[in-house]
């Protein structure tokens, strides 16, 4: 119901953090308890989650907390709960999760648990199991080793032992990193009113942590970075190192070939600004010579095209999906139409992503946001705050929202890491 | 009332014991039936339960259980020496045809020495008697709202030795015994309080029974004296000083069995939650 953070480290333990599952029932409101209890887990340096809080309705009636304790180290922990269990706080004896069979491929059985994006554990037995990678809107499949996978629905096979129901399953409390860092001035999920500078410092700042911790940097570009004219900034970004994944549709692919052959983005001239005369066609025609060539790599490599993001990706090696929509001109050969096949290619190249950047897209930035770990930082840099409140709205919470224009934030992010 | 034949202080379990420090028997009983006279001359009628060899402390009959009408909650003690008492509270209770509901083995909780009516609901104490996770069983057996109180003060182990109501607005609290939550808890729920300061209340003031208008103390500073008198109160001094030597005043030798727990029709409307 409530979420809180106590005191996270500067920087997150290289252990899981230790927690445990806990109830308190009785006349806990009236006799302030659970502000009590709440108040010394807080104090204790420990985060808690209100899992379930049911308020008595008549003044007799009791009520009932269930929480999830949350610690750095088991020894925290272990004084906290004797703390607390003075003031009536019990442990919840924890049932092993109900694993079922699937009996068709691509179908899972009903009951099925629905993932977070966040670290999970399983209850197998008497032994918790992690989950490999955390996908939201996912089924949790054992493997063979004991652990768990978090597995779409499409991709689950006859034989597939699925975790059914609620039981037996652990979810940990997001963390952000405490510290300097952009979230920290943030007093709301997005930024129309803050300075903006300071945001792109922070920004350039956290992707060269990432980067020297060895993480990898994702890109989601919509066609708007072209037509802002920032492309050069991306191709400077990806030419530098900056970007080791992008991700994008046949839109943006296309505008930023057309802007490098043609000059335009969408028929408009990129120096001056103004239509140009039957420039409607010309991401046709682009589109059509690289279908004539075979591939974007093919074109690059036949010099049809000799400059920009695409260039730069193909010459550095940065891997490409390009998502495909059905309204689409072309499309561009490289763009996967097969929606289910880009997302799983999407999956794919995000293991190891720390840092993800959204420019100006909405789809794709909701669609790679559902297939990330809540652990990766999301900046999402939209002139439309709608964009970046339905990313929140849709479970990823690790969206930092910069309102501003995408143009203006990849110059400053480009001058800010010296691409 | 349980007469002190075999009062003593044979064992050690709160601040106030002391073995080394002798109970003058002869001095207790007069102590004791001074007492039993008071109470029954300001109204009150008192039902004797009979003493036991061995079991000193039950003579002090407040932490034999909790009475809710013809409903008997015996104690679970804390301290193994005083739960030799159990069987014959249950047996008292029994004979006289209560419906006796224990609580679940493993909980403690010390009756009436850690739980006083007020305002409708249950004040009841925790940490060193009784357990806070008791609370929500005493509310299940008996129907009532539970306010649950930490005390803080090894001194005033039990909660009837902070706080004793006086009427449906008054009573005498002792704050200084209480946590931070706790006092807020009884400064909602008291309407008019009467602050005792640490010493008065390291003197059991609070440790009184109410008999009607009369309030029967262990002790009275001059102070707490006129503000009940104020209220219009008369204050009866019946010194137990050779039962405070185990830890225990004027309200501790007695258990009230007139209680009736339960919302009253005014608190009922009190939109309190859970």
């Amino acid at each position: 119901m409530t979420e809180r953070a106590g005191a996270p480290p500067d920087h997150p333990p290289d252990h899981p953090p230790a927690t445990e599952e806990v109830e308190l029932v009785g006349h806990i409101v009236d006799s302030l308890t659970l502000a009590k209890v709440l108040d010394l887990i807080v104090d204790a340096g420990a985060d808690y989650r209100m899992e379930e809080f049911d308020v008595g309705r008549t003044s007799t009636d009791q009520s009932r907390a269930r929480l999830v304790l949350q610690a750095d180290d088991p020894a925290t922990l272990a004084r906290l709960m004797e703390q607390l269990q003075v003031h009536g706080v019990n442990r919840v004896a924890s049932e092993p999760a109900v694993l079922v069979a699937c009996d068709h491929d691509g179908v899972l059985p009903a009951g099925f648990y629905s993932t977070t994006n966040l670290p999970t554990r399983v209850l197998v037995g008497d032994r918790w199991s992690e989950v490999v990678n955390a996908e939201m809107d996912c089924a949790l499949v054992a493997d063979a080793d004991g652990t768990f996978r978090a597995v779409p629905m499409h991709r689950v096979v006859v034989g597939d032992h699925v975790v059914v129901g609620l039981g037996g399953v652990r979810v940990d409390a997001p963390r952000r990193p405490r510290g300097a860092t952009p979230f920290e001035f943030m007093s709301s999920d997005a930024s129309s009113e803050k300075p903006k500078a300071l945001l792109v410092a922070d920004v350039a700042r956290r992707i060269r942590l990432a980067k020297a911790s060895g993480a990898r940097v994702l890109a989601v570009c919509g066609p708007a970075v072209v037509h802002t004219g920032a492309a050069p900034d991306v191709a400077r970004l990806v030419h530098a190192g900056w970007i080791d994944v992008l991700f994008a549709g046949n839109g943006f692919a296309t505008h930023d070939i057309e802007s490098n052959v043609l000059g335009t983005s969408l028929g408009v001239s990129i120096d001056e600004g103004r239509p140009t005369e039957h420039g409607h066609a010309n991401h046709l025609r682009v589109i059509n010579e690289i279908r004539r060539s075979g591939s974007i790599a093919a074109a690059v490599a036949d010099g049809t095209v000799r400059s920009g993001v695409m260039y730069e990706c193909v010459r550095h090696g940065v891997p490409v999906v390009l998502g495909g929509s059905v309204r689409d001109d072309g499309p561009l050969p490289d763009v996967i139409t097969d929606v289910v096949e880009a997302a799983d290619a999407m999956r794919r190249h995000v293991q190891g992503v720390g840092v993800a950047l959204m420019l100006a897209s909405t789809l794709h930035a909701i669609a790679t946001g559902n297939l990330l770990p809540a652990g990766v930082e999301t900046y999402c840099v939209d002139i439309n705050q709608a964009v970046v409140t339905k990313l929140a709205d849709r479970g990823s919470h690790q969206a930092l929202g910069i309102v501003t224009d995408v143009g203006l934030f990849l110059g400053q992010l480009a001058g800010q890491l010296g691409a | 009332m349980c007469p002190p034949n075999f009062f003593g202080v044979l064992y050690e379990i709160n601040p106030w014991m002391h073995r080394a420090v002798a109970v003058d028997g002869e001095l207790a009983r007069e102590q004791w039936e001074h007492l039993r006279q008071t109470l029954e001359a300001a109204g009150a009628t008192v039902e004797m339960q009979p003493p036991v060899a061995g079991v000193p402390d039950l003579v002090f009959t407040a932490n034999a259980g909790l009475v809710d009408g013809r409903t008997f909650v015996p104690s679970r003690f804390t301290h193994p020496q005083r739960r030799l008492e159990t069987v014959h509270d249950i047996s008292w209770f029994a004979a006289r045809g209560y419906t006796v509901v224990p609580l679940p083995e493993g909980t403690r909780h010390e009756g009436a020495g850690d739980a006083l009516p007020f305002g409708g609901v249950l004040v009841s104490g925790y940490r060193w008697r009784s357990d806070a996770a008791s609370h929500a069983l005493l509310s299940s057996v008996t129907g009532v709202a539970v306010r649950s109180v930490e005390l803080v003060d090894e001194r005033l182990y039990h909660l009837d030795l902070t706080f004793c109501p006086l009427d449906a607005r008054r009573a005498i609290v002792a704050p200084s015994a209480w946590d931070r939550y706790g006092c807020r808890v009884m400064e909602s729920l008291v309407p008019e309080p009467l602050v005792l300061d640490d010493h008065e209340a390291l003197v059991f003031c609070a440790n009184s029974v109410v008999v009607g208008t009369t309030v029967v103390m262990p002790t009275c500073p001059p102070r707490v004296g006129a503000q009940l008198e104020r209220w219009g109160f008369d204050v009866v001094v019946c010194p137990v000083g050779e039962f405070v030597k185990a830890g225990g005043g004027c309200r501790c030798l007695t258990l009230a069995l007139d209680v009736v727990l339960g919302p009253s029709p005014i608190a009922v409307q009190r939109d309190a939650v859970g």
